[in-house]
């Protein structure tokens, strides 16, 4: 089980209303009457009763939410584009695996918060016109299986899932669907062949899954998170939720903090600083910070002097970082920011699907540059050849795996230039953790 | 016919000027190019990078797109798993010999021909029977098949193509891409790596390695098994 920081009280808890209270008082999360008393399925009942399905894009459209899955496409785009397209059958897929080892955010929400989760999964469905809803989770994940498949046999009984949602004579089946074995699954088209049963390599967009997507048809994937909020936003109106966090992209949204202090997984409005988001892990979290990585093994490395930076999707992307997995890793002064980057870059290439080739045989090739900087034996042209490499995979690619694997070492370079220079020129790591053999320039080949 | 002086000579002559006047076959490649069958791609050859290591993933996408399925791989693919086994058995050393794949070069391990072992198919019927002999469900029968056998079977896999009517090579090329699912009985993996290739152990390696990094312990000591070497043994040992 991970644990749920504490965060301050003025902030807003939409995700993970009881979780740290839950904690606390040992209140049961599962418990449906409990969820009731919160607010809960007040949203469905609205989409089904009051605002049909145009109303419910419009006001999710008004609310402004952006997908939590990392890109941050906007929520009520893709649900019109789905409704738009002309099918027999639709789907939604909740994402829910969390590839991202460092994070547990999805994870944490299916287990503290299952309804939410669900009941945004029948609005949506109800919304497009879906008739099948399927959650996608981690197999390693028994607690959030179960959580997830109790509160759904709870609605089922309810009637708040299944054939006849709420007397409106709509079908809405549920599934959840246990998958695992490959890092790629947290992308959507990937998740969608792993559904189908097949190969998990990403498909060429467009046409994108919301004109042609599970088993050809119109799909809406959205992350759990995303889910979640949409009843809240039903239930309390667009502008309460667009009043909250950052203007562009309004809302809450769970991160997975890992600083030398402690680890976690906290609730917090979009366009807080990075530096405050840190500080929950622990008082001395931000203490000697040195480098931030934000956005999980693909994410980028930004110096102590951007952890002002607002965490909201535009301001990380500007900064040379990504939202992602929704993972912060502080780093302080004890760590190497070449080690860092050769190790996420390393996994990134071994994670990738081998569809793309610049993808497959590129990555390989930054994470050898990679280790040959941290042992002290670059090449003269690896600077050069990693700045063409690195602009040939992101040019080439099929997915964002492949759009964003070269960012550690790339943000990397353009924040940490000094210390990689001390690598390549002088051969030496200053934090002491690479071990580069000193040898006379040129020695080497 | 007596011997005459000369005529051997004369008839080689004949045959030279009957040539002379002949048309000819050869062409001025590449200013000028035969007309061949639309489809023709070539002699298939599989190429190595400057580390001399082979760049085919092993990820059946070419096997998949074939029309006719002829072509057939097999040995080590980069993820460091054993595995092999397509098309008829019995064609497999004919293969071995002929196949232009196998004339690249590429090391293949013998037992990769030897016949497959048979598997008591009731499980496994029962198991498709439960998944409809639909390949849409195709890795929630894999997964079964698994739990059934502890492993993937050729045998399986071939019975599941058969009742499914999904390719083998899909099947296989969907077996291939999921980690959890093994070719082999546990522990019996010929390549070491392969055991300890899976899932969690890689996560959990990329997080003791993360932490390693984080605490900025030094390379060399601890954070070198950590953060791993490369998983794939050819490749290694051509670098090495």
């Amino acid at each position: 089980m991970t644990t749920i920081l504490r965060t301050p009280k003025d902030w807003p808890a939409i995700l993970l209303p009881t979780a740290v209270t839950a904690a606390a008082t040992g209140a049961d999360p599962l418990d449906i009457d409990a969820a009731r008393a919160r607010g809960a399925f007040v949203g469905l009942r609205r989409t089904l009763h009051d605002l049909g399905a145009t109303g419910t894009i419009a006001t999710i459209a008004a609310s402004g939410l952006r997908g939590r899955g990392g890109a941050g496409y906007p929520t009520a785009e893709k649900w019109r584009a789905a409704a738009g397209t002309p099918a027999t059958h639709r789907y939604v897929v909740a994402n829910g695996y969390g590839a991202d080892p460092s994070s547990a955010t999805d994870r944490t929400l299916l287990e503290s918060n299952p309804y939410a989760v669900l009941e945004g999964a029948v609005i949506a469905a109800a919304a497009i016109g879906a008739t099948e809803v399927i959650v996608a989770v981690r197999s390693d994940a028994t607690d959030a299986i179960h959580a997830v498949e109790t509160a759904l046999d709870r609605m089922i009984a309810a009637k708040l899932a299944g054939d006849d949602v709420l007397g409106s004579g709509r079908v809405v089946e549920v599934t959840i669907r246990p998958v695992q074995g490959a890092y790629m699954l947290g992308e959507e088209t990937v998740l969608l062949k792993a559904i189908e049963g097949k190969r998990g390599q990403p498909e060429q967009r467009p046409p994108h899954p919301t004109e042609r997507g599970l088993f050809g048809k119109p799909t809406v994937v959205q992350n759990v998170q995303t889910l979640a909020a949409i009843p809240w936003i039903l239930a309390n109106g667009a502008e309460a939720f667009a009043a909250i966090g950052s203007k562009t992209s309004p809302g809450t949204i769970l991160v997975s903090v890992r600083a030398p202090g402690g680890a976690g997984v906290a609730e917090v409005p979009t366009g807080t600083s990075l530096r405050d988001i840190v500080a929950l892990a622990g008082r001395n979290a931000t203490k000697d910070l040195k480098a931030l990585l934000v956005g999980g093994p693909s994410g980028g490395i930004l110096p102590a002097e951007l952890a002002d930076t607002a965490y909201e999707f535009d301001s990380l992307r500007s900064a040379g970082a990504h939202v992602g997995s929704g993972s912060i890793v502080a780093a302080d002064k004890r760590a190497c920011v070449v080690d860092l980057a050769r190790l996420l870059t390393r996994f990134c290439a071994d994670e990738a699907c081998g569809k793309t080739i610049p993808c497959r045989i590129g990555l390989r090739r930054v994470s050898e540059i990679a280790d040959r900087v941290a042992t002290g034996l670059p090449r003269p042209t690896d600077v050069q050849l990693l700045a063409d490499l690195s602009t040939d995979i992101v040019g080439s690619a099929l997915c964002d795996h492949e759009r964003l694997a070269t960012l550690p070492f790339v943000s990397g370079m353009r924040y940490f230039r000094s210390e990689l220079d001390e690598h390549i020129l002088r051969s030496s790591c200053p934090a002491g953790v690479c071990r580069p053999i000193a040898v006379a320039a040129g020695a080497a080949h | 016919m007596i011997n005459v002086p000369g005529l051997g000579i004369v008839k080689g002559m004949a045959l030279t000027l009957r040539k002379f006047f002949e048309p000819k076959a050869t062409i001025k490649y590449p200013e000028v190019r035969l007309d061949v069958p639309h489809k023709f791609r070539g002699r298939l050859q599989l190429l190595y990078d400057e580390y001399g290591t082979l760049k085919c993933e092993t990820c059946f996408q070419c096997a998949q797109a074939c029309p006719i399925e002829c072509i057939d791989m097999g040995g080590i693919d980069t993820k460091g798993r054993y595995h092999i086994h397509w098309g008829a058995p019995e064609t497999y050393g004919e293969r071995r010999e002929e196949s232009a794949l196998r004339r690249s070069g590429r090391p293949v391990p013998d037992q990769a021909y030897a016949h497959f072992d048979p598997i008591h198919p009731d499980g496994l019927v029962a198991i498709l029977e439960r998944f409809d002999f639909d390949p849409k469900n195709m890795l929630e029968i894999l997964d079964a098949t698994q739990a059934e056998y502890g492993h993937l079977p050729v045998a399986a896999l071939k019975l599941i193509s058969q009742r499914t009517g999904a390719w083998y090579a899909m099947i296989y090329g969907t077996a291939t891409y999921y980690r959890h699912l093994r070719f082999e009985p546990p522990g019996s993996e010929p390549i070491a790596a392969a055991s300890a290739d899976d899932r969690a152990s890689r996560e959990t390696r990329f997080l003791a390695g993360l932490d390693a990094s984080l605490a900025g312990s030094r390379r060399g000591t601890s954070g070198r098994g950590t953060s791993g070497p490369a998983t794939k043994p050819s490749a290694g040992a051509a670098r090495a």
